[in-house]
């Protein structure tokens, strides 16, 4: 399963996910595209989320079962800790 | 004219045989809104992930947008209008988002006298549970199917009571036919071709080239709805001249609600994969269009060819087509199912009464 978040997105970005996935929440998107096609989504959605932020989360064969990709403004960061992958969020 | 990043790529759609739900949408309003495709009727607004989506089949009381239709066409979905739950169908669309595998693959079988053979036993096998059809012949398949058709009609006849004297029907004009039980057979019988058609054209395939059947622009509809009728149509129409319900009518809304509470959707687009695809082969999806080539197979196009093009893209060495192996986990929208929207379809049976005007929006 593979899950997007998109925050503060510009218009009809959303909208254009919707075709592929399912946006079972504001901006919180659930499917299962395949790989090939989740790499294309993504690229779109990196290369046009401006100063949004896009979050996506996705199966993967390590220890935690997933990995994550980030793109767009950090609001929150993805930390590798020794394979583990937490979450930070900065302090201004 | 607006930037259209929004456009589909070949790469960006799931391939048609990974695509296994339909849609059914009556009584709403399909639309586009913020690149969506979306469902609007009086009691809500549904998003319709149309790249994941074979096929979506307008119901009664549908319109349709232009702007909603180019992002279907964009998605690769095809668009049919059927009548209540498929029966009957009307219309389809299919836009230029789509490879031609399963045509391809189904045209390489019917023209191929052994293979079609196979296919045309793999239909028969379906209808012979657990006897051997590997070996026969066309003469001896037609001959088994007439004996089990006989045998169905006597066993439903005495079930039913209701007398049976022979099928009699005037093939193009379903409803002049016999007596009220093969009128009701025909007339549910034109309601199982009708959804059998729209899932073989969502599904890209042809419906003109048949295996069993030969010569009619439907010749596959006719292979596909023959493997439901000994299911589906043949009670139907002994239960209903025995309860004493003879209008052409009542066969399609009895066959339309047994379609409904049986998913058998999901079981043609199954079964209509299995036949054409056996587990095993896959067709690769092409990079975009091809060009045939008597030696190489396929060729790239746009490239001029010639053999001296001056300031032209460089031409790659010849080499066949590589087959562009995408193993992966086929996408899924959960299980394989039908969805149906319309603001009745929570409490769609019993069917209102034919007097009745659906409301509008």
């Amino acid at each position: 399963m593979t899950v997007v978040v998109l925050i503060a997105a510009p218009d009809g970005l959303r909208g254009h996910l919707t075709r592929w996935m399912v946006e079972v929440n504001a901006g919180v998107f659930v499917g299962n595209p395949s790989r090939r096609v989740r790499d294309r989504l993504w690229e779109l959605l990196a290369t046009r989320i401006g100063d949004g932020q896009a979050v996506l989360v996705e199966p993967a064969s390590n220890e935690q079962g997933w990995a994550i990709r980030t793109a767009g403004r950090d609001r929150w960061r993805p930390v590798d800790y020794e394979g583990l992958i937490l979450s930070a969020r900065s302090r201004r | 004219m607006a930037d259209i990043w929004w456009k589909a790529d070949p790469h960006d759609l799931h391939r048609i045989i990974d695509r296994v739900s339909s849609v059914y949408v009556e009584r709403s309003h399909l639309d586009r809104d913020e690149n969506a495709v979306v469902v609007i009727n009086k009691r809500e607004t549904v998003r319709i992930p149309a790249a994941l989506i074979a096929v979506i089949l307008l119901g009664p009381g549908t319109r349709v947008t232009h702007g909603a239709v180019r992002l279907l066409a964009d998605s690769g979905t095809a668009v049919c209008w059927v009548g209540e739950q498929g029966v009957r169908m009307y219309a389809a669309g299919l836009g230029p988002s789509r490879g031609a595998g399963l045509l391809h693959r189904q045209a390489w079988l019917v023209t191929r006298p052994k293979e079609r053979l196979g296919v045309a036993r793999a239909m028969y096998g379906m209808r012979f549970p657990g006897e051997d059809v590997s070996q026969a012949t066309m003469q001896q398949l037609r001959g088994r199917e007439g004996a089990r058709f006989r045998k169905l009609y006597r066993a439903h006849s005495e079930r039913t009571g209701v007398p049976w004297d022979g099928r009699v029907y005037k093939a193009g004009d379903a409803f002049v036919a016999g007596d009220d039980l093969n009128r009701l057979l025909s007339a549910a019988n034109a309601a199982l071709y009708g959804i059998c058609h729209a899932v073989i054209m969502g599904l890209g395939a042809s419906p003109g080239l048949g295996f069993v059947h030969t010569g009619s622009a439907i010749s596959f509809v006719l292979d596909i709805a023959d493997l439901y009728k000994a299911e589906y149509t043949i009670p139907l129409a002994f239960d209903l001249t025995a309860q004493g319900l003879t209008d052409e009518r009542d066969a399609r809304t009895g066959l339309r609600d047994q379609i409904a509470q049986t998913k058998l959707l999901n079981r043609i687009v199954t079964d209509i994969k299995g036949l054409l695809s056996p587990p095993g082969t896959d067709f690769d999806t092409p990079e975009s269009s091809e060009l045939w080539d008597e030696r190489l197979g396929t060729v790239s196009a746009g490239i001029n060819w010639a053999d001296d093009a001056p300031g032209e893209k460089k031409r790659p060495p010849l080499t066949a087509a590589l087959e562009e192996n995408t193993a992966s986990e086929p996408p899924q929208l959960g299980e394989q199912h039908i969805a149906i929207i319309g603001p009745e379809s929570e409490e769609r049976l019993p069917p209102t009464d034919p007097g009745q005007e659906p409301g509008s929006l």
